[in-house]
């Protein structure tokens, strides 16, 4: 995806048929055993995660893979989110999110909180990725969430 | 980690989703059969990798096999088992697995020897339709994205709760994990046969270890009834915003369930 393809992101509104086909077979997911950053956005309240695994390469994402126990909001953010930011720079990834969260501002509290768990848990492993480089000795980076989904309105994406 | 444990994690989900697939009748209720053998395999093979002080996880590397034709199904389904065979340990466990797969490839031949079986597969489709009703847009959304959820969500519980209760020493976790594995399975059938016959078949998301290595059991029971009431509201208003009596029932069914399950979580507290 180009950045002129960012300004019309798609996220997936009602169940057409690309959100189903990334319902049926979410992109990029599971573990990506060779990546240097790795992150986790925990809400505490419902205890869904996602973790979070970036390949970086200078300024470059080479890869981007995840996982999840959320809801299928999250899984088809996610999987659209790593489809976006796979063999792009970090400049690209932030444009992403904003964009994504521009959308999102139309929509309800539930979907911000789950997009906010995808784009927290990347961030998680950018951080994850400094603090290794910087010497720590850490395995993963966790941020944890202060807005829950429990409670947000449960009008859902998709 | 062992590779056995997963290949027969694997070989279980080709056997049941095989039958999820499939829409005769016969066919598909003795594959379900196989499958539940499969998965006491996976218990067994399991307690045996604990018990040699070795571990297991539930990565698992299975693309569903779509196809249109009941007999490449059935084919794919042979090519896994043999190759899953090659693993098994020539001991009593390994040569009661190997003799209860060694049937089943005879079953798998029994169905290719007769071109009738060779019906059309719709359950990858997407087209989401189902026939002998007449569901509203709205309400084909609603029924999709619960049974995405649930599947999910099922196949989630069967893995964790076996998980917790091959390394419990305690008879009552033992039973109330077994009764929670055995409802679970009941719930995955139908949702999974739900989903094929909308043309949506998908295997669940696999488990990352954050979801099924549990610390702390009474953090993760509480958690787990929080869940269980979220699954209850999500049968209701399924219920109620489907318009058809006998869908309707189903979900009311499913729901009465999930309130037992809340009771049976409530012992592991004690």
């Amino acid at each position: 995806m180009t950045q002129d393809e960012l300004k019309d992101v798609k996220l997936p509104e009602g169940m057409n048929p690309e959100t189903l086909s990334h319902l049926m077979e979410p992109r990029n997911y599971g573990k990506l055993e060779e990546a240097n950053g790795v992150g986790v956005a925990l809400d505490e309240k419902t205890k869904e995660y996602v973790i979070f695994y970036t390949l970086f390469d200078g300024n470059m994402i080479k890869k981007a893979m995840y996982a999840t126990n959320g809801c299928q909001d999250t899984v088809v953010i996610g999987s659209m989110f790593t489809d976006m930011i796979s063999n792009n720079d970090l400049n690209y990834a932030n444009d992403a999110i904003r964009r994504m969260n521009e959308k999102l501002g139309t929509m309800s509290d539930q979907q911000q909180v789950c997009a906010d768990l995808v784009f927290r848990s990347y961030k998680a492993s950018m951080q994850n990725f400094e603090n290794v480089k910087n010497g720590a000795d850490e395995e993963l980076h966790l941020y944890k969430m202060e807005d829950s989904c429990e409670g947000a309105n449960n009008e859902q994406l998709i | 980690m062992n590779n056995l444990f997963k290949k027969k994690h694997e070989l279980w989900l080709h056997i049941n989703f095989a039958s999820f697939a499939i829409s005769d009748e016969e066919i598909k209720a003795r594959l379900y059969d196989f499958s539940q053998i499969a998965f006491r395999h996976m218990k067994w093979i399991a307690k045996d990798v604990l018990e040699n002080n070795e571990n297991y996880n539930y990565d698992r590397d299975i693309m569903l096999y779509k196809s249109t034709s009941v007999f490449e199904i059935i084919k794919k389904l042979q090519e896994v088992t043999l190759e899953t065979m090659k693993l098994y340990p020539d001991d009593v466990l390994g040569n009661r697995v190997k003799t209860d797969d060694e049937y089943l490839l005879e079953y798998l031949n029994q169905i290719i020897k007769n071109s009738e079986n060779d019906k059309e597969i719709t359950s990858f489709n997407m087209k989401r339709e189902w026939l002998d009703k007449n569901l509203a847009q709205e309400q084909i959304d609603a029924l999709t994205l619960f049974l995405f959820e649930e599947s999910y969500k099922e196949y989630e519980l069967i893995l964790v709760y076996a998980y917790m209760q091959a390394r419990t020493k305690d008879l009552t976790q033992f039973d109330v994990f077994q009764d929670l594995i055995d409802e679970s399975h009941f719930h995955l059938k139908s949702f999974g046969n739900m989903m094929a016959k909308m043309g949506i078949l998908a295997l669940p998301r696999e488990l990352h270890e954050l979801t099924y290595v549990i610390k702390d059991l009474e953090q993760f029971v509480k958690d787990g009834i929080a869940e269980e009431e979220a699954a209850k509201e999500m049968c209701k208003e399924l219920s109620d915003a489907i318009k058809d009596e006998e869908l309707s029932k189903f979900f009311d069914f499913i729901n009465y369930q999930e309130s037992y399950h809340i009771e049976l979580m409530q012992k592991l507290l004690k």
